[in-house]
């Protein structure tokens, strides 16, 4: 009889590494055996892996396959596309589905093709498969299993459950209809009513099982004979979006260049300021909500986009902690080399991070279990499914129709789809595709180019370039003080108009108004008026008006007219002529006296050391104080703040307990060292006598037994543990039974023959013919196992 | 449209380059549903708000053609969401109507019950609404008709008022075009106006509003209240309708301070309407006085709040709003538009300028530079008196007195507040001067002189900031101001906007003290008038030949 490990044996290499590529888990750590490698594919937490990406229409190839084999045998591929109703029109999606399946090794074809059931799939796809009550041969009766019918039998009591049902009470169709396609438990009606008596007729003809007091089960048989002999209802196609609108891909291209070229620009912004004022780190790790509105309000965006923009550049490593003794946010060296590119590729960066990034952005600002704040940049709104949503709802948008703007619904609906067993929430679908709009992988909704290059790791940088509108180079400058680039400016324009305006409006077109701030950060970055204008006058279409060049030159007058500048003391006197010899005297050099005003020079040495300098020249200074009246020369008084008492319980801790930290220190350190640990000894030493306590050396124990025990006989026998688990497992959904060997508690090992039920959870559960009980026995007491094929002694 | 005119940001602004080929046709194509915000030389900006767009719906365009023009002219993709947002917006309005049923009367009528039902639920329709008559109708108090119509505003469920309005009691009057005739635009006005009800007409100051009123009035043949913001106008609006009308001194009425006649014609202060005694307004029966057909407000833009509680009940009246501006300091432009109406005509200044109706405007702002005592006072000086001390600077006199000799011959008005300062111009240029004390005789006789070419200078305080009509005015120059209001700055412009027989340019000039608020006030004015597309220069003292 082929097995699944079998089927696994003879396959190629390359079909082998394509089964490791879909699911992964399989290869770490690496398997030694292809046996091995069995047992862990059919393990319980690894076809539960596998199960939770399948599509929608593999599940119901699988639930088929279930459901057919035990009636029929292995069903074909035929049977499973009639069984769950696809027409020959769904053919290609059906044959689809069962190579995936088979791709997956949740399936196995034998050589003629017929499909098996994977060993433990039946027990991963859960009690009601397909929406029908578990079939007669998984109700377990010892009694039953005592017939040795290991080929289990047809279900039904008779060839037609349904001929009676002609002769039923009213109601009772539509108690079996309601019930037809699952789930197949209903509610024992109250007694009394036309609908209590259709179920007691009903489970008076064995249409209906008796299933607690108050419930009633559709068996399987029955459920099967009113679905036709079908598994589903139809088949689960892909849903496709029928009313999605289809947007002009000009307007597309638009708008994501806009939205992609703003996050950009915003992020540049977001450098430039955090740069100049870092805010602090919260002691959770994250950003202040304060912090985080002050920055949304200068970058003139709301919260929620802040925090997005925030989060994606951290993501993108352009912002970091600096691990300083009072840590803040600060742009990283990356930044620099970031923020030297072109457009694209800065925002190719962001698109590439974000993508990957298993931030949850949106959740910012909410509150989570204990009722705290959510900080942007707080380490705990980490999830690591969502860069495989966010490709996942991109990879839905990408098989739409070039231009369909999806709703959050149906990529929902898609994602559904896609993996039922694992559908992601709605909020964050809508959060993703809300993401994916600021940051410009979708122009109205649709997915655009530099996004469908980005979901298919192509360049999505010279996607965007193709779609950025050419830059402008011109500004038309207005009697208003306005000025209007009609189109994208350029870097240079941008960086001008940045220095010297203030913008008042952006998209396809930017707006700007100078005013007299906006010209003097212009002026105090260094700029000089006539650089500014000679600079606007080349930008500009026609001249400079005359009120916007008043409005530079009138602001470079007044600019700079008070100054500012640091000095530590100052020397004051009546007589010109005397300070000025001062500034010159090279022997005040070290002094550094500058001469401010006629009467007035300025030192960078402390007052006493001045009033010292200009004693040791001859002079008889004396000091002043803030209002001008004469200070004694009396030694200054020197006096510090008293630590604040905050330190001091540090200081004077107790010797004692210093002493008494260090030790349980290195008691923790360095057990071995430690005399106390000899008296554990004996206690561990004893631990392996006592069979019930999980004891820190299981594994002497288990080479013992098998060195004691018999060599199982027979071809086939195993005392590999990952081999022992499969044979196990194939033998559960065989129904066949085989010899087992197991270690008792105390070290001696006996031999059984067995019926395997079910192996899960580190246990077997099976059946043991002969003595007519089910025994459960933990896996790693199994010292070997041996096919009952060759006759049991 | 690849090369098309018009910018469309997502902020809703448009942006039209005036010098492009098409940039005609789309402005007339806009005009309808975008404010024009400002207007200097290279680029308009237009907004897009929802009382524009409600505006738009009234006069009878709907989202589509909306959608269809701005894309023709787009340059660029048009967002998206803008488009959305445009159609969403439009299809609020008239999806509620005021209308009379002949049972029941005046009621809320509904074209989609959803709506009806999240109106009459909402707190703020409680006391408005009368009893629910079906899914689609429910009952109005008569006298909510103007406060509904508000709240529905605010509600962003705009009705539109098809209740219609009593006629009134007719009154014989036609328009006299004997030598002139009413303007091409002024005709479309009055047309636009009584195809839509009520409403209100834009024009700019100079393009004659009051013969749009005239024409109003004449279409209705009834008796008719003007509502006028000064005596002074007041008794501009009758001279101007005894010449332009076959009413006779007789038949019109004037509802002042001073005088309280009602007749078929009557017109009514602002003031004298809101004046209260004991907390009452003594004069509110001056409304009911008479079956009005017609209620005229001139410069809607200035009505006062309680004028807009007292219209609020005058609903069943036809009602013509005049005015150069819909922005009011105040922010009432809803209120505007729910009680006195939407929009029914409009023609920007530069237009009616390019038209030849109006004269060509030159703006200059001459800086005075400050001598040090005067700047030491204004620094160690309270920040209450600052602005006095810089509008009043005593260096200003000169400036004018540059200003006057340049502009020798021709008609020249000083614009001031501070009657001290005025004075003191007055006695310095040997001009007469005209303030709040002067009596409305002599100012009368003055504006004669004036308007004859007797004198050729006059000085002037804020009251004649409103209504009052200096036609051969070609220069204003203005030495303080009341803080930079755009208003302001609308109506002393128009003082001057009138047309010239010769057609020359009008000059206005601002004298500002440098390094003083009064230069940050000026900044205020010059953005305003830069905005409405007039020629802006800065220009320093010492250039007029003025010495420091």
């Amino acid at each position: 009889m082929a097995t699944f490990t079998g089927y696994l044996r003879a396959r190629s290499d390359d079909e082998l590494v394509a089964l490791l590529v879909r699911r992964p888990d399989l290869a770490t750590p690496h398997p030694a055996t292809l046996a091995s490698l069995a047992a862990r594919a059919t393990s319980r937490s690894s076809l539960d892996r596998a199960l939770t990406w399948v599509d929608a229409l593999v599940l119901q190839v699988l639930e088929a396959v279930v459901v057919l084999t035990p009636g029929g045998g292995a069903p074909t591929p035929q049977d499973v596309a009639d069984a769950i109703g696809a027409g020959p029109a769904d053919a290609a999606h059906v044959a689809r589905a069962v190579d995936d399946a088979v791709a997956l090794a949740l399936l196995w074809p034998d050589d003629d093709g017929a499909l098996h059931v994977s060993p433990g799939l039946v027990d991963a796809l859960g009690a009601n498969v397909a929406g029908l009550a578990p079939g007669t041969a998984d109700v377990r009766d010892p009694a039953e299993g005592a017939d040795g019918t290991d080929a289990p039998s047809r279900p039904g009591p008779g060839p037609d459950p349904l001929a009676d049902l002609a002769d039923a009470p009213p109601g009772a169709a539509s108690v079996l209809e309601a019930l037809q396609w699952g789930p197949p438990v209903g509610r024992t009606p109250p007694p009394g009513t036309a609908a209590a008596d259709a179920v007691t007729w009903l489970l008076a003809h064995g249409l209906l099982d008796r299933g607690d007091g108050r419930h009633v089960l559709l068996p399987r048989h029955v459920a099967l004979a009113l679905r036709g002999g079908r598994t589903h209802r139809a088949p689960a196609l892909a849903p496709t979006p029928e009313n999605a609108p289809v947007r002009d891909p000009q307007i597309v291209a638009a708008e994501s260049a806009r939205a992609a070229e703003q996050t950009v620009r915003l992020v540049r912004q977001l450098l430039t300021r955090w740069e100049q004022s870092p805010p602090g780190v919260l002691r959770a790790g994250g950003l202040g909500a304060r912090d985080l509105r002050r920055t949304a309000q200068a970058l003139d965006v709301d919260d929620a986009h802040t925090a997005w923009l925030v989060e994606t550049a951290a993501s993108a490593g352009l912002l970091a902690d600096d691990g300083e003794e009072s840590p803040s946010f600060v742009p990283t060296l990356e930044a620099d080399v970031w923020a030297a590119q072109d457009v694209p590729p800065r925002w190719a960066a962001l698109a590439r991070a974000w993508l990957a990034s298993a931030r949850t952005p949106w959740l910012v600002g909410g509150r989570d279990e204990r009722g705290a704040l959510r900080a942007a940049l707080d380490p705990e709104l980490t999830r690591p499914w969502v860069p495989r949503l966010r490709r996942a709802v991109l990879d839905v948008l990408a098989s739409a129709p070039p231009g369909a703007a999806l709703t959050a619904d149906d990529v929902h609906a898609a994602l559904r789809w896609r993996s039922p067993r694992s559908v992601p929430p709605l909020a964050a679908v809508e959060a993703v595709l809300g993401d994916a709009t600021r940051l410009g992988v979708l122009g109205a909704g649709a997915l655009a180019s530099a996004g469908r290059a980005l979901v298919a790791d192509e360049d999505a940088g010279a996607a965007l370039a193709a779609d950025l509108p050419a830059p402008v180079d011109e500004v038309l400058l207005q009697g208003d003080l306005t000025g209007v680039v009609p189109g994208r400016p350029g870097e240079d324009l941008e960086d001008l108009l940045e220095l010297a305006a203030v913008v008042e409006s952006r998209g396809g077109a930017v707006t700007v108004r100078f005013t007299a701030e906006s010209v003097l950060r212009a002026l105090d970055a260094g700029t000089t008026a006539d650089d500014l204008l000679a600079r606007l006058g080349t930008a500009a279409r026609g001249r400079v008006p005359q009120p916007l060049e008043y409005l530079v030159r009138d602001v470079a007058r007044r600019h700079g007219r008070v100054r500012a500048g640091a000095a530590a003391s100052y020397v004051r006197a009546d007589d010109p002529a005397l300070l000025a010899g001062l500034a010159d005297d090279p022997r005040l050099a070290g002094l550094r006296l500058r001469l401010l005003a006629p009467t007035v020079l300025v030192a960078d040495a402390s007052p006493r050391e001045l009033l010292d300098a200009l004693r040791a020249r001859g002079l008889a200074p004396v000091a002043e104080d803030a209002r001008g009246a004469v200070v004694h020369a009396v030694a200054p008084e020197r006096r510090v703040r008293a630590r604040g008492a905050r330190t001091s319980p540090v200081r004077e801790r107790d010797p004692a307990d210093r002493a008494a930290s260090v030790v349980a220190t290195l008691r923790r350190g360095a057990p071995t060292d430690a005399p106390i640990l000899a008296a554990a000894v004996p206690t561990a030493a004893v631990a392996p006598a006592t069979p019930d306590l999980e004891t820190p050396a299981p594994a002497p124990r288990r080479p013992r037994a098998a060195e004691t025990g018999t060599a199982p006989r027979g071809g086939g026998g195993t005392s590999d543990p990952a081999d022992v688990l499969v044979v196990l497992r194939e033998a559960a959904q065989a129904r066949v039974s085989v010899w087992v060997e197991i270690v008792g508690a105390d070290g001696s090992s006996t031999r059984r023959l067995v019926r395997p039920l079910k192996v899960e959870g580190g246990r077997l559960r099976a059946l043991d013919p002969r003595r007519e009980a089910e025994l459960t026995v933990a896996v790693h007491r199994i010292a070997g196992v041996a096919p009952a094929d060759p006759p049991a002694p | 449209m690849p090369d098309g005119p018009l910018i469309v940001q997502s902020d809703k602004t448009l942006l039209l380059e005036v010098d492009h080929d098409q940039a005609d046709a789309c402005r007339r194509a806009i005009a309808p549903f975008a404010e024009l915000e400002r207007a200097p030389e290279h680029v308009h900006t237009y907004r897009l708000t929802p009382l524009g767009l409600w505006n738009a719906r009234a006069a009878g365009h709907d989202a589509e053609q909306v959608v269809d023009t701005l894309l023709e002219f787009s340059r660029y993709p048009v967002p998206h969401a803008l488009l959305v947002d445009v159609a969403e917006t439009m299809s609020r309005y008239g999806r509620l109507q005021l209308v009379q049923d002949p049972v029941h009367g005046l009621v809320l009528h509904a074209l989609d019950p959803a709506v009806l039902a999240e109106v009459t639920r909402s707190k703020r329709t409680a006391g408005l609404l009368g009893a629910r008559i079906d899914d689609t109708d429910v009952l109005v108090h008569p006298s909510e008709r103007g406060h509904l119509k508000q709240v529905l505003v605010k509600l962003g469920w705009p009705a539109e008022d098809l209740a219609g309005y009593v006629n009134g009691e007719a009154h014989q009057i036609d328009l006299q075009q004997d030598g002139w005739s009413l303007r091409p635009y002024q005709q479309q006005a009055v047309d636009g106006f009584f195809h839509g009800g009520s409403g209100v007409v834009v024009l700019p100051c100079g393009a004659g509003k009051t013969l749009v009123g005239a024409g109003a009035m004449a279409r209705s043949s009834t008796t008719t209240l003007i509502l006028v913001t000064n005596t002074v106008s007041a008794r501009q609006w009758r001279d101007e309708l005894v010449k332009r009308t076959s009413l006779t001194e007789d038949e019109i009425g004037e509802y002042s301070g001073t005088r309280k006649e009602v007749r078929p014609v009557t017109i009514a202060t602002y003031q004298v309407l809101t004046t209260k005694r004991k907390g009452v307004y003594t004069h509110l029966e001056l409304l009911d006085a008479r079956d009005w057909g017609l209620i005229v407000y001139d410069e809607v833009h200035l009505l006062p709040a309680p004028i807009f509680r007292m219209t609020a009940d005058l609903q069943a009246r036809r009602r013509l709003g005049l005015t150069a501006t819909l922005v009011r300091e105040d922010g009432r432009e809803d209120e505007v538009f729910s009680l006195i109406g939407p929009k029914r005509f409009d023609a920007p200044w530069k237009d009616i300028e390019s038209q030849g109706y109006i004269a060509p405007a030159e703006c200059v702002e001459v800086r005075l530079t400050l001598p040090d005592h005067e700047r030491m006072t204004y620094a160690t000086a309270e920040p209450e008196d600052r602005y006095r001390l810089a509008a009043t600077a005593a260096g200003k006199n000169r400036v004018v007195d540059a200003l006057v000799a340049k502009h020798a011959g021709e008609q020249t008005l000083v614009i001031g507040q501070y009657l001290d300062q005025l004075h003191d111009l007055a006695e310095h240029l040997g001009s007469d001067l005209i303030t709040g004390e002067t009596t409305v005789r002599e100012r009368q006789r003055l504006f004669e002189a004036f308007r004859t070419g007797e004198i050729t200078t006059l000085v002037v305080s804020k009251v004649a900031n409103f209504s009052i009509d200096l036609p051969e005015a070609s220069v204003a120059i203005q030495v303080s101001g009341s803080f930079g209001s755009r208003q302001e700055e609308a109506q002393r412009l128009g003082r001057i906007m009138r047309p010239k027989a010769d057609g020359k340019t009008a000059h206005f000039y601002t004298v500002v003290a440098r390094d003083t608020v009064d230069q940050e006030f000026a900044a205020h004015r010059q953005r305003f008038l830069a905005e409405q597309g007039y020629a802006y220069m800065i220009v320093d003292a010492e250039d007029l030949g003025v010495a420091r």
